[in-house]
């Protein structure tokens, strides 16, 4: 049904590695997409392509108690993003979206690595959706 | 450019110094337009005696509509008869008359002002301004009204002598903001009228006087400042009332953000509270641990450094400040580059972490599991590198691994006492095989199993665990080589990551993203406590998936069960967004885990709805359910009305819990907005006139 | 600053004036009696000139007063103060009417009025501009004053 490995020789993203490189980061969510955007597509080499992001993100207080406490959070996060080539025309985009969750009970050290926590995985998370489409759709651009 | 255009079908001249230009004739002025049936030009008087209907159109967006007029040559002042005076396209001001004087001032002498659609069947405006006279000041954007009366539906409700009315076009302006009633069992029906003072271009302060029956007395504060490299706000209030009589309570917030010199940045953000239970009281917000904090930062493409200090003092009921960490100072400097001449992707970080408790009782009187007056210092650095490899078959293989050495100091804690240095490292191989479906248009798929082994050294030095109590087990953690949130513990031994991922990806219509996974220990660590879904020798499943439906469905789950099925952590997102309705909703189940400070299971649906009753009308509800106490926590319904002119917000909720500090309480809120006076409310739908 | 406010005297003259012609060339037809002047012609009647490329004649029945001029070529009708340029233009003596036609461009001081048909009446000095006729002017500067 049309299934070829992605990195093998004739493969749509055999010469994906090391070819994108991505936007410098202006803060600490933007500093761990890149790091595991670099991890996933490698550190790039002679770059043929550009990628541009937007990060949002937003904590909402669940599992509150009868006593009002709020025990957990869920960190939603988005990433609206878009490849463009050497001559600046855009190739592939879109938006991703998920979430994490901490939990903040116990000691406020712990609340406070484990919020910090829940925004790193937020970002791997969208960066490995990023890295999943940007495979998905290599077939059309990467060649 | 001081000459003015004049078209027209046909200019005839007459006599020895007039011009009479007729059929579709249009005057342009620096930026004002004219257009009447007729106009005569009197040069010598330099007047323009006018025929309409005309329409006279200034730069600012505004423009006037009359039957006759009689103006100077240059448009600037002169008198129109039966004229409307529409400001903003959005406020419209009927008059007999309108003097327009020396180009900044339009005097409109017994006028009718309203912003609402007035249509042939029904003449009537939602409401209107009548007044004597009006008198528009357009250098200042300020509309002046004599004896004012206003009238809702025709009928008059309220009059005043002078009234002064910012222009629709203002942006800052002294002056009072909308009013709000609002009511709570706590403080009994009162009303807000906020008053804002614009302090020059770049400062403001707006008081809210909020009077309520129960003897309420608050005035609330804002100040906003702006500077060349930053800016600040300020936000407090100062109240008095019958849940704490003879008490005054209130608290501060202050927030700011600077750019400092060499692309660095300075971040604050300090509050404080009187007593716990006021934030809620005045549903200021449902914060219940108070963190003041000051951070510089910079980040680079390759390079991220942070240092900060921040107090914690928690408002939560039953938490004692003295034996929870207040004070805490750290230190972060990472740094990324390329492998080298090993190539791939190398990292060094550098970091130091402090914390203090005020009490200083080395035991755990609180049985809280760490020393009740523990005081802790660590130094810590990290090395890490990372390669991937295209193998043959096209296998993406990489290796990776780290090493790091901390050093920690602890004070006042019996059993942790003094120094001590602990090394550890973790190596890991992984090896990634996607398939991609190789459909050139349409949807494109993605199969990608995934398989990482990861070892670390057994034991380790004995440490207190505080900053990694709390664990989590997502897809964003599967392959990671350690999984704790902090430093003081680390994932020991030998185990195998399997994950395999799914991806439908179609921009045109639907997406599904779905991710299996577990973990594979040689031996069980005994690290991970029950509700982390990652005790045992085999961890729980982790089932994640992502739905996104063209139709407006966007849904997320993840879910931790055991080979039987059993769940140990279930937590789903869901919205529906359709343009007459929408539908939020989250839910979360958790199993209890002293570990974590939780001695019950968790189990907690979340809604909230919206409705368009008609294009002006919107119904809102929202309930927060405890499944475990059977009981809601919070719920409340909101009717909100938006047409061209109006906006009116009716609020009512109801939070059901309570503590020591805290009672449950109502809370109904209403603020009525009239549109087109230069308020932020967005206008809505306009109603469409039946021909 | 403005200079005078120029009266607008509208193109005035008695057309019952004598009216001489010169031409570089002339050509007479006895038959029809219709007299064509061409080159550089210059029509004069009182303080009225009017030049154009080439202009027709036609003479009354009695042959012996000019009853029409058919200016044609580029036409300008211009007395002390004011001019009017157009493609053609025909002066009916008796009447005293001059209808000038084509890019009409009647300017007068610092005011200059454009369109498409211009009927004037030198007698009266009364104008009429039609067809999306197009007129600049300069409205005087007055001090902003307090309502």
């Amino acid at each position: 049904c049309g299934f070829t490995p992605a990195y093998a020789p004739g493969g749509p993203a055999e010469h994906l590695q090391g070819a994108i490189r991505v936007a410098a980061p202006s803060d600490k969510n933007g500093f761990d997409l890149v790091e595991r955007l670099e991890e996933r597509l490698g550190r790039p080499e002679a770059a043929r392509f550009q990628l541009a992001y937007t990060i949002t993100t937003k904590p909402i207080g669940v599992a509150i108690t009868p006593e009002n406490a709020v025990l957990r959070y869920n960190l939603t996060g988005a990433v609206d993003w878009t490849l463009t080539d050497g001559a600046g025309s855009r190739v592939a985009g879109g938006k991703v979206e998920s979430f994490t969750s901490y939990s903040a009970t116990g000691s406020t050290v712990a609340g406070l690595t484990a919020e910090e926590d829940a925004g790193y995985r937020l970002m791997r998370i969208l960066a490995d959706q990023i890295v999943m489409r940007l495979l998905a759709t290599s077939g059309r651009w990467a060649g | 450019q001081d000459m003015a255009t004049l078209i027209a079908n046909r200019v005839s001249v007459v006599g020895d110094d007039t011009l009479v230009a007729e059929g579709a004739v249009e005057v342009l002025y620096q930026g004002r337009r004219l257009r009447a049936a007729r106009i005569t030009y009197d040069r010598p008087a330099d007047r323009l005696h006018i025929e309409g209907p005309i329409t006279l159109i200034d730069g600012t967006g505004s423009f006037l509509l009359a039957s006759q007029a009689d103006l100077a040559a240059d448009l600037s002042e002169g008198v129109l008869i039966s004229a409307r005076m529409v400001l903003n396209q959005q406020l419209q001001i009927a008059a007999a008359q309108i003097i327009r004087v020396g180009d900044r001032y339009t005097r409109m002498s017994n006028s009718v002002a309203s912003s609402c659609q007035v249509c042939a069947d029904n003449p009537v405006p939602l409401w209107e301004i009548r007044a004597a006279s009006v008198v528009h000041d357009q250098l200042r954007q300020q509309l002046y009204f004599d004896s004012a009366q206003l009238r809702v539906g025709g009928v008059p409700v309220f009059y005043l002598p002078r009234l002064r009315m910012p222009d629709p076009t203002l942006k800052r302006a002294t002056g009072f903001l909308t009013p709000e009633l609002r009511t709570t069992s706590g403080l009994g029906p009162g009303v807000k009228v906020p008053y804002f003072i614009a302090l020059g271009p770049s400062r403001d302060l707006t008081l809210t006087p909020y009077l309520t029956a129960k003897s309420g007395r608050t005035l609330g504060l804002r100040y906003r400042q702006a500077f060349a490299t930053g800016q600040i706000e300020v936000t407090g209030a100062v109240s008095t009332d019958d849940m704490r009589p003879d008490k005054t309570r209130g608290y501060v917030l202050a927030t700011g953000a600077f750019d400092l010199p060499r692309n660095f940045k300075l971040d604050f953000n300090l509050q404080a509270v009187s007593d716990p239970a006021y934030y809620l009281d005045y549903a200021v917000s449902d914060q219940d641990r108070l963190d003041n904090r000051v951070e510089i930062s910079r980040t680079r493409h390759n390079e991220y450094i942070s240092g900060r200090v921040i107090q914690f003092r928690s408002i939560r009921a039953g938490e004692d400040n003295a034996t929870l960490p207040s004070l805490i100072g750290d230190f972060t400097f990472h740094r990324r580059f390329d492998g080298g001449p090993l190539g791939g992707e190398g990292g060094l970080r550098f970091q130091t972490h402090s914390h203090y408790r005020t009490s200083s009782n080395p035991l755990d009187a609180d049985l809280d599991g760490h020393a009740d007056g523990r005081d802790l210092s660590r130094v810590s650095l990290r090395a890490d590198w990372r390669r991937n490899w295209v193998l043959p078959g096209g296998v993406l293989g990489a290796v990776m691994g780290e090493v790091s050495g901390d050093i920690y100091a602890i004070r006042q804690d019996a059993l942790y006492q003094g120094q001590t240095t602990r090394l550890d490292g973790a190596a890991a191989v992984e090896l990634r095989w996607p398939w991609v479906s190789t459909a050139t248009t349409g949807a494109a798929y993605v199969i990608e199993p995934v398989l990482q082994l990861v070892a670390s050294p057994r034991r380790l030095a004995p440490l207190p665990n505080e900053d990694s109590a709390l664990v989590e087990f997502d897809e964003g953690n599967l392959f990671s080589l350690n999984r704790f949130a902090g430093s003081d513990a680390r994932e020991r031994g030998v185990r195998l990551n399997l994950g395999i991922g799914w991806t439908r990806y179609d921009p045109a219509g639907w997406n599904l993203g779905a991710t299996l996974g577990r973990v594979l220990r040689r031996t069980d660590p005994a690290q991970f406590g029950p509700a982390s879904g990652l005790a045992g020798r085999s961890s729980d499943w982790l089932a994640a998936t992502q739905l996104s439906l063209g139709s407006g469905i966007k849904m997320t789950n993840r879910l931790l069960f055991d080979d039987s099925f059993a769940v140990t952590k279930a937590e789903v997102r869901m919205d529906l967004n359709r343009d007459r309705y929408g539908i939020g909703s989250s839910y979360v189940w958790m199993l209890a885990d002293a570990g974590e400070n939780r001695l019950t299971d968790t189990s907690e649906l979340y809604l909230d709805g919206r409705y368009d009753l008609t294009a002006a009308w919107t119904g809102k509800a929202a309930t927060r359910y405890d499944l475990i106490a059977d009981r809601a926590t919070n719920a409340s319904l909101g009717l909100e009305f938006r047409n061209e002119c109006l906006a009116i917000d009716l609020s009512l909720s109801r939070r059901f819990t309570s503590s020591t500090s805290v009672e449950p309480t109502t809370d109904f809120g209403l603020s009525v907005d009239l549109l087109g006076f230069g308020s932020g409310t967005k206008a809505g739908p306009a109603r469409v006139c039946r021909r | 600053a403005q200079g005078a406010n120029v009266a607008f005297g509208g193109l005035k003259v008695d057309s019952s004036l004598p009216v001489e012609i010169e031409s570089d060339q002339l050509d007479v037809d006895q038959a029809t009696g219709v007299a064509v002047f061409t080159g550089n012609v210059l029509v004069g009647q009182g303080e009225l000139r009017l030049s154009a490329a080439t202009v027709r004649v036609e003479y009354d029945a009695e042959g012996k007063a000019i009853s029409k001029l058919h200016a044609s070529g580029g036409v300008t009708l211009a007395n002390a103060t004011e001019a009017a340029e157009s493609s053609e233009a025909v002066y009916t003596i008796a009447s005293g009417s001059v209808v000038m036609t084509g890019n009409v461009l009647l300017t007068q001081g610092e005011s200059a009025i454009t369109g498409q048909r211009l009927v004037i009446d030198v007698n009266a000095g009364t104008g009429t501009m039609e067809g999306r006729v197009q007129t600049v002017f300069v409205p005087a500067k007055k001090p902003a004053k307090q309502p």
